[in-house]
């Protein structure tokens, strides 16, 4: 409800709730039928989930279960600083009633009038004689001056309510009586706690009190070319939805990359354990299962999804950056180019269907392979593609289903690689709109009408720089096999 | 390794499911429910459940020891938990995937955060009103303010089950024995 749990605070996602209490306790409580008030009883109090804090431990509690803000009012303004600040105040107002009354007089013109104490006092302390600079008088001249100096001989002491100098909390020696009979290290709260406010909060954690969520603003925003509004949320504070909502994930095709070695292996390891001996030796097996191994190269899935309604056809490319380019060193560059992986992407174009719903899809199965690059497939260890299915192609299409189709790449990974597999891939696609062209459009370039017809469908072009994560090589040292001879 | 008998002592008002594991010697006690999908081995020794506690599906709950595992009444074990502890109390709550050691035995009114792995290195016993929670398994001591209402709800929670539960499900009836 806008508070957050100072034991769990770093976990942020914690929030309270505002609970009630339990009715009075019933003598035969075991047996008595079960009690269901949904409104519940007075007091209420804040209650983390999580950890089971409660806030009627720091004596937080409510007499209602709604506007919080009001009833926390009142704790608010008993707090020392605003008792404090009442009493200055009272203190300096008859003075500030008086000097604010005296400069309005010659001035009423060109001041405002002053109703408020404070900013009375803020501007008499900004019209104050400052020894040394020149006074500024856009009217006249030291009459002003003169009326405060005789005013400001007035001002008698101001007593604090506390003897500051005397305060137990200043001197620190409330703290060092509490440290000194410390128990466990979890009585004091942690930095982490403390040091998100801006005052000096206490030192116990039991004295923790809940923190109010700051205000969050909502940002709208719109095309940098065009100014067309691309995202506004609701106006509504508690809603998260957005009342216009144009997402380029909605028109881009979504790619997924798996590394087909993995998920057999994973397939293998959960058919022959059926149960498994404890959860993290599993997750390693996983993990090792699923290694890039140095010295080896591994065949990579590229899955793309189309979220239009018109098929479309993408092309991929390698972005190339690679910084073994910029030395002359030909030694460098061969080295170089000996530790970095090398990657294999098909090349042509391919197709991926449109999205429609799932009913409307012909029961397609192609496994269609093509031989686009004509490369090497061959992996270092001399063994073919690791499909395992006997076809030695391994870059192309691997499966064209409803309008996803998985690509097969090829990552090579020399013995002295070393770091994250991660590579820039150009992604261009196209595809026919079939929607007529509004008139507008055909008046902006040339291009449209150098096609025909402007009421036609139209080819639109896209394409984005993505960056594709294989995950990190693993070096593992290979048994020397020992000849013996 | 002798052979483990099947020995299955359920109450007649408790509601255990056809498709529940059950090995050794295992009693149920009145009102309790066990999903299907539910776990419970008593592969070294004897478990004996008490009353009114739920045990939901996915929940493992072994003994490996060879003293009695007793469960008190009203406890929960949600969904995908495992608990080893010789000793559970009463009113007490092992979230969702918690995972307890049978080096800690469970008081009463306590709860085990949702995850949590609890594995102490020597025998511990945990106070009433513990809640434990967090991935690094911190330790609080609840106040105990609305157990009432909790365990209003869990009664609540376990009636409905034994009202809905035998409506889809095929029930598992005791040996008898």
């Amino acid at each position: 409800m806008g508070y957050d749990t100072p034991t769990v605070i770093l976990r942020g996602i914690a929030r309270y709730t505002v609970v009630p209490s339990d009715p009075p306790e019933n003598v035969d409580s075991r047996m008595s039928p079960i009690v269901s008030t949904t409104l519940g009883e007075p007091p209420f109090f804040l209650y983390c989930n999580h950890c089971r804090w409660d806030s009627a431990e720091v004596g937080i509690t409510f007499e209602k279960p709604t506007g919080l803000a009001a009833q926390l009012q009142k704790f608010e303004d008993s707090a020392p600083e605003s008792l404090e600040f009442e009493r200055l105040k009272e203190h300096f107002e008859p003075f500030l009633r008086a000097s604010s009354s005296s400069t309005a007089l010659p001035s009423a013109s060109s001041h405002h009038v002053h109703t408020n104490p404070i900013t009375a006092a803020a501007s008499s302390a900004l019209a104050r004689d400052i020894p040394g600079v020149g006074k500024y008088n856009p009217l006249s001249r030291s009459r002003i001056g003169r009326e405060k100096a005789a005013h400001r001989q007035e001002y008698p002491d101001y007593k604090s309510r506390v003897e500051v100098g005397n305060a137990a909390a200043l001197s620190g020696e409330v703290d060092v009586e509490f440290l000194t009979h410390l128990e466990t290290v979890d009585e004091v709260a942690s930095l982490e706690q403390r040091w998100t406010n801006s005052w000096v909060s206490p030192l116990r954690s039991s004295d923790l009190k809940p923190l109010r969520i700051p205000l969050q603003s909502k940002k709208s925003k719109r095309c940098p070319s065009c100014r067309h509004i691309l995202i506004k949320p609701e106006q509504k504070a508690q809603s998260t939805r957005f009342k216009i909502k144009l997402v380029a994930a909605n028109y881009l095709p979504a790619i997924a990359v798996t590394l087909p070695h993995a998920q057999a292996a994973l397939e293998m390891m959960k058919r022959s354990t059926a149960k498994s001996a404890s959860a993290a030796a599993a997750a390693e097996e996983q993990q090792a299962a699923g290694a890039l191994i140095a010295g080896h190269s591994y065949s990579f899935h590229l899955a793309f999804t189309n979220p239009l309604y018109d098929p479309i056809q993408i092309r991929l490319a390698k972005a190339v950056a690679s910084p073994a380019q910029m030395t002359d060193d030909a030694e460098a560059a061969e080295r170089a180019r000996r530790s970095t992986f090398q990657i294999q992407l098909p090349t042509a174009a391919f197709p991926v269907g449109a999205f429609a719903e799932a009913w409307e899809y012909d029961d397609e199965d192609e496994d269609m392979f093509l031989d686009d690059d004509g490369m090497e497939l061959v992996d270092a260890r001399g063994k073919k593609g690791k499909d395992g299915r006997g076809k030695a192609r391994s870059v192309g299409i691997v499966e064209k289903r409803a309008n996803v189709t998985i690509m097969s790449g090829e990552v090579l990974i020399p013995k002295e690689a070393r770091g994250d597999i991660r590579f820039n891939m150009l992604v261009s696609y196209t595809y026919r709109s079939d929607d007529p062209e509004p008139s507008e459009e055909a008046e902006m370039g040339t291009p449209s009408r150098s096609h025909g017809a402007n009421k036609g469908p139209e080819m639109k072009n896209f394409s984005f720089y993505t960056v594709v994560d294989l995950g990190s090589i693993m070096y593992r040292e290979e048994p020397r096999l020992s000849a013996d001879l | 390794m002798p052979a483990i008998r099947d020995k299955f002592t359920i109450h007649s008002k408790a509601v255990v499911c056809q498709d529940v594991e059950l090995k050794g010697d295992i009693t149920i006690g009145a009102g309790t429910i066990v999903h299907p999908k539910a776990t419970i081995f008593a592969i070294a020794g004897p478990i004996v459940v008490g009353s009114g506690c739920i045990v939901e599906e996915g929940a493992i709950i072994v003994n490996r020891r060879k003293e009695v595992m007793r469960i008190g009444d009203d406890n929960l074990f949600e969904i995908g938990c495992r608990v080893e502890s010789p000793t559970v109390g009463n009113c007490n709550t092992i979230c969702t995937r918690a995972r307890v050691h049978h080096t800690l035995r469970i008081s009463s009114y306590c709860v085990i955060g949702a995850g949590v792995l609890v594995v102490p290195t020597e025998d511990e016993m945990l106070d009433d009103y513990t809640t434990i929670y967090g991935p690094s398994a911190e330790r609080r001591i609840w106040s105990g303010r609305g157990k009432v209402q909790e365990m209003d709800l869990r009664r609540k929670h376990a009636e409905y089950l034994r009202e809905m539960l035998p409506k889809f499900n095929r029930l598992r009836r005791g040996d008898g024995a």
